[in-house]
């Protein structure tokens, strides 16, 4: 238990603490903003692991969140925010609901998917300690973020949450290779630019008669 | 045995003496704060010795129970300050009478029974105040429980006074995650509790009435204990937030040192005073619905790390 | 090697002349057919690609569904009317579906393969709202956040290989034998729930029904004829790594089950093909988790043939759209009158059904053969039941569409003939491969 070690653990529980303010969030430009800080933290463990365990990969790792989340995807992302100011609350429900519910969909998750099997996948990165379980719960909470929001923007956020959950966790417990891992950023900004294609008609997602059954 | 007695009577003493106290630095300091010369720190001590020479009037329809409320509350909260180290950190004669779980069950026992008395008098103003309070403590109260828990899991024990001396003991315990989580969901809630911004419970309007719903029948002698409980209730909490979870160093415990532990509280407690100074005049009010995201998100905290401390210890 | 990036570069090289993209995409889906002749004498079982026996027939059913779909969609994409993406994007788009189909089926690394799986949603969303309605974009996002967010889950089994195994080489993981541990495990089970998105497994099909009804029929076609299948197969190559049967079989069981309930209350005719897909789909997955020898011949058999079958079955309801213009299965009647396109929608509708001359028959007639000798009787009881519900509400409707009504439907400037080339190929091929399976595989 290094001081680098602790540090990285503190900031893998402040990601889950990003994960838990986009939830409560109901403004989508701070939503996109949180997001963003959410990436540059991810590309603050991989400097710090890339220094800790000298390999150039986790520098190339940093500097493609840095880019790719932080910047273009947020850009992307803020730009096709509705100018309209209806249009700038995500939701009605309040915020308790959203965190009550969160905090339960993700402790009954955590404990049927983390400790009955991941507890046993020990990180190669950090021997003996639990820090997968940070990128689970991130993981949980983008789920949770793309089942409970009808907004096309929250939806995409709770997407890229996820993929942040993945890079985090394959950071944790042994990363891929580089190329493989590129390949994920690659996908969000691809989708983040269809999303842009599709948004420019549908803004809000409702069950639809003719999509039943 | 004579010792013991003594140190016994010196927490409850400190106890029920010094906590008006605070208040009155809290007023005086905030006035200061906003270039008032403010009313005298004393002031809380004036009010209740004016409340108890008044007489007490009571609504036609009210039973004894809401007589006999704010001294039963009075006494659970004399209780509590029996059974946590709120000034000595050693255990006195009435400690083994509980843990921390039932620290955190009495406060909601009194807050139960401080509601039901009210709700006796039968006054419109009164069960709001007491139906806000009830709908807000549902979640305060777990939290307080909850971060209870989560101590009792770092140090392994829910005796108080063995988490004192482990945290004293373990300086690097206090940088766990799970301790400064607890910490922050503690906070909110102790700040909810002395009806401070974000979420001030006093006040004058109907729509900021929370505790003061609570008052709103009371008079007299009755008046001045429901007050001072309060004051109590706002030591306890900050005395086990002070204590256990953010610098529970330099208490001594040995016989003639321990009345130290007077100006050492005191000390500790101006430190607090100035953290939720702070926080009161840098904040602004939330809206009443607000209030229960507020304690939402310390609820949200409190049982996510308590599952972090089960699932990592 | 020379064949196999030959196979990847053609259809790019055609996108170059962008111009004449209509033409050239065809001509490239030509070549791209005869150099799978080559590709069979040399086949790779090392290096970057991986191509055996299994993989070669899923190799040809892309080719062959894309060559169709392209020459299908020269008169279907021009006629219609109101058009989210330009005629040339979408053959673009076609390309690069393709390529990322044959590339997830051909690469010999679990990462890439997720990649070339990933990349199919992304160069297949906007296909999507060729047909553009408010309802067409809102099955466009269901199916790109639901399949991505579901092959998302799968990077989590492709961490877990390569925690495991320290490599991910599909033959050097595949060459070490079953390997038992809790990793392996977590992987394949998560697999399962990952890639069984994009096949159609039960709690997570139900983008499936969406983006088949709202896309248009060529694209229907390779969503359900390959598409599918090529998710499949990546599931099967991390399967193979730790079979767990039980898991497997019940999953696809309950899939198939649940296929066949909602196939009795559809009223869309394209969704209810799409039903059909999900429990062929699971019925091959049945097949394939068996891991035996006669499961595997008749999941292939099963999905070659369904392939054909499907592809024809979509490219007779997108005719059958264009001539009513619904898609509504109380809407259509008396299609009888054209005979062209009701012998390839009765024939597509007993060839994906699984009527006797057709492969499909075969096919599930050894799946179930194969669930019986593994002693899976429940399974067996409940795949039977659900088959014979399948058959009738298809079979039942699709007769509603040909013989009730009189209405009267004009087939001019429509292809009549790709569909029926489609059902044709499905009878024939089954045939084909029951005789020649002992020499390809």
């Amino acid at each position: 238990m290094n001081i680098v070690f602790t540090v990285i653990y503190l900031l893998a529980a402040l990601i889950v603490v990003t994960g838990f303010y986009i939830q409560s969030n109901k403004y989508l430009r701070s939503m996109v903003m949180t997001q963003a800080f959410q990436s540059f933290l991810i590309a603050l463990i991989a400097i710090l692991l890339g220094i800790e365990l000298k390999q150039y990969t986790f520098f190339i790792l940093a500097v493609l969140v840095i880019l790719l989340r932080s910047f273009l995807v947020t850009y992307f992302l803020a730009a096709k925010i509705p100018k309209n100011k209806n249009y700038l609350y995500e939701s009605k429900l309040p915020t308790t609901y959203y965190l009550l519910v969160d905090l339960a969909f993700i402790v009954v998750s955590i404990f049927i998917v983390y400790s009955i099997s991941f507890i046993h996948i020990v990180s190669r990165i950090f021997p003996e300690s639990n820090i997968i379980l940070f990128p689970m719960l991130l993981f949980f909470q983008g789920l949770f973020i793309i089942a409970s929001r009808r907004r096309t923007i929250a939806q995409i956020l709770g997407y890229i949450e996820e993929e942040n959950s993945l890079i985090l966790m394959g950071t944790f417990i042994l990363p891929v290779p580089i190329i493989i891992e590129s390949s994920v950023f690659l996908d969000v900004l691809i989708l983040v630019v269809i999303f842009s294609i599709i948004s420019i008609e549908k803004t809000e997602h409702k069950p639809v008669e003719e999509l039943r059954g | 045995m004579l010792e013991l007695i003594l140190e016994t009577l010196s927490q409850y003493l400190f106890v029920v003496l010094f906590s008006p106290l605070l208040i009155g630095i809290f007023e005086k300091f905030k006035a200061n704060v906003e270039s008032r010369r403010g009313p005298s720190i004393f002031q809380p001590y004036y009010d209740i010795f004016k409340l108890l020479k008044k007489e007490t009037v009571i609504t036609e329809n009210s039973s004894r129970l809401f007589l006999y409320a704010p001294y039963m509350a009075f006494g659970i909260y004399s209780l509590i300050a029996l059974i946590i180290p709120v000034f000595m950190t050693k255990p006195i004669i009435f400690t083994a009478s509980g843990d921390f779980f039932a620290g955190a069950i009495l406060f909601s026992l009194a807050a139960f029974i401080k509601i039901i008395g009210t709700m006796d008098s039968g006054s419109n103003f009164s069960s709001m105040g007491a139906s806000r309070l009830m709908s807000f403590n549902f979640f305060s109260e777990g939290t307080l429980i909850t971060v209870f828990f989560a101590v009792a899991l770092i140090s392994g024990t829910n005796n108080p006074y063995t988490t004192n001396h482990y945290l004293i003991s373990h300086p690097l315990s206090n940088l766990s995650l799970v301790h400064i989580f607890a910490v922050f969901a503690f906070f909110m809630i102790f700040m909810y509790e002395f009806g401070k911004m974000p979420t001030q419970s006093e006040g004058n309007q109907e729509m900021g009435m929370i505790d003061s719903g609570i008052d709103y029948e009371y008079s007299g002698k009755a008046l001045a204990v429901n007050k001072w409980s309060s004051y109590m209730k706002v030591y306890l909490l900050g005395s086990v937030l002070i204590n256990v979870f953010l610098i529970p160093w330099g208490m001594f415990n040995t016989f003639p040192l321990f009345f130290l532990n007077a100006i050492v509280m005191f000390g500790k407690w101006i430190f607090l005073i100035i953290i939720v100074l702070i926080v009161d005049t840098s904040l602004a009010k939330l809206r009443l619905f607000k209030v229960i995201d507020y304690l939402a998100v310390a609820f949200t905290f409190s049982i996510l790390f308590l599952i972090l401390t089960e699932v990592i210890a | 090697m020379i064949y196999e990036i030959l196979i990847l570069i053609i259809p790019l090289i055609a996108m170059g002349f962008y111009k004449n993209i209509k033409i050239t995409s065809i001509i490239a889906a030509i070549i791209e057919m005869f150099l799978l002749i080559p590709l069979y004498f040399n086949l790779s079982d090392s290096g970057f690609f991986f191509i055996d026996h299994i993989t070669y027939i899923f190799i040809l059913m892309v080719s062959s569904i894309y060559l169709m779909s392209l020459i299908y969609s020269r008169k279907y994409i021009h006629n219609v009317k109101n058009k989210g993406i330009s005629e040339n994007v979408y053959y673009m788009l076609m390309g690069f579906f393709y390529v990322a189909m044959e590339f997830a089926l051909m690469v010999n690394n679990y990462g890439f393969m997720w990649v070339g799986i990933e990349t199919t949603t992304i160069s297949s969303a906007l296909l999507l709202i060729t047909e553009k309605s408010d309802i067409s974009l809102e099955a466009t996002w269901r199916y790109i956040i639901i399949v991505s967010a579901g092959v998302t889950f799968a990077f989590i089994s492709v961490i877990l290989i390569y925690y495991a195994f320290g490599t991910l080489t599909v033959t050097v993981i595949l060459s070490k034998g079953i390997k038992d541990s809790l990793a392996v495990r977590l992987a394949v089970g998560i697999a399962l729930v990952g890639f069984g998105t994009k096949v159609g497994v039960f709690p997570v099909h139900t983008w499936l029904p969406d983006a088949h009804s709202e896309a248009p029929a060529p694209v229907s076609a390779m969503f359900s004829g390959v598409l599918l299948p090529v998710a499949l197969y990546v599931l099967y190559r991390i399967y193979e790594i730790y079979p767990m049967r039980e898991v497997f079989v019940w999953a696809g069981t309950i899939s198939v089950l649940f296929a066949a309930i909602f196939l009795g209350y559809q009223k869309n005719y394209k969704r209810m093909f799409a039903y059909s897909t999900m429990e062929n789909m699971n019925i091959a997955l049945i097949g394939l988790s068996t891991f035996t020898f006669a499961g595997l011949v008749g999941s292939l058999l099963l999905l070659l043939s369904h392939s054909f079958g499907k592809a024809g079955a979509f490219y007779s309801s997108g005719n059958v759209y264009e001539m009513s213009g619904t898609k509504s299965i109380d809407g259509v009647g008396g299609l009888i009158r054209n005979k062209a396109s009701a012998a390839s929608m009765l024939l597509s509708s007993f060839a994906v059904t699984g009527t006797p001359p057709f492969g499909t028959f075969f096919g599930e007639f050894l799946i179930l053969y194969s669930v019986l000798s593994i002693h899976f009787y429940a399974q067996f009881g409940i795949i039977v039941l659900s088959l014979f519900l399948a058959f009738v509400s298809i079979n039942f409707n699709v007769s509603k569409m040909l013989f009730r009504g009189k209405s009267e439907y004009s087939q001019s400037g429509i292809n009549t003939a790709i569909p029926l080339i489609a059902a044709i190929i499905s009878v024939f091929i089954g045939i084909v491969f029951l005789v020649v399976y002992h020499e390809i595989l």
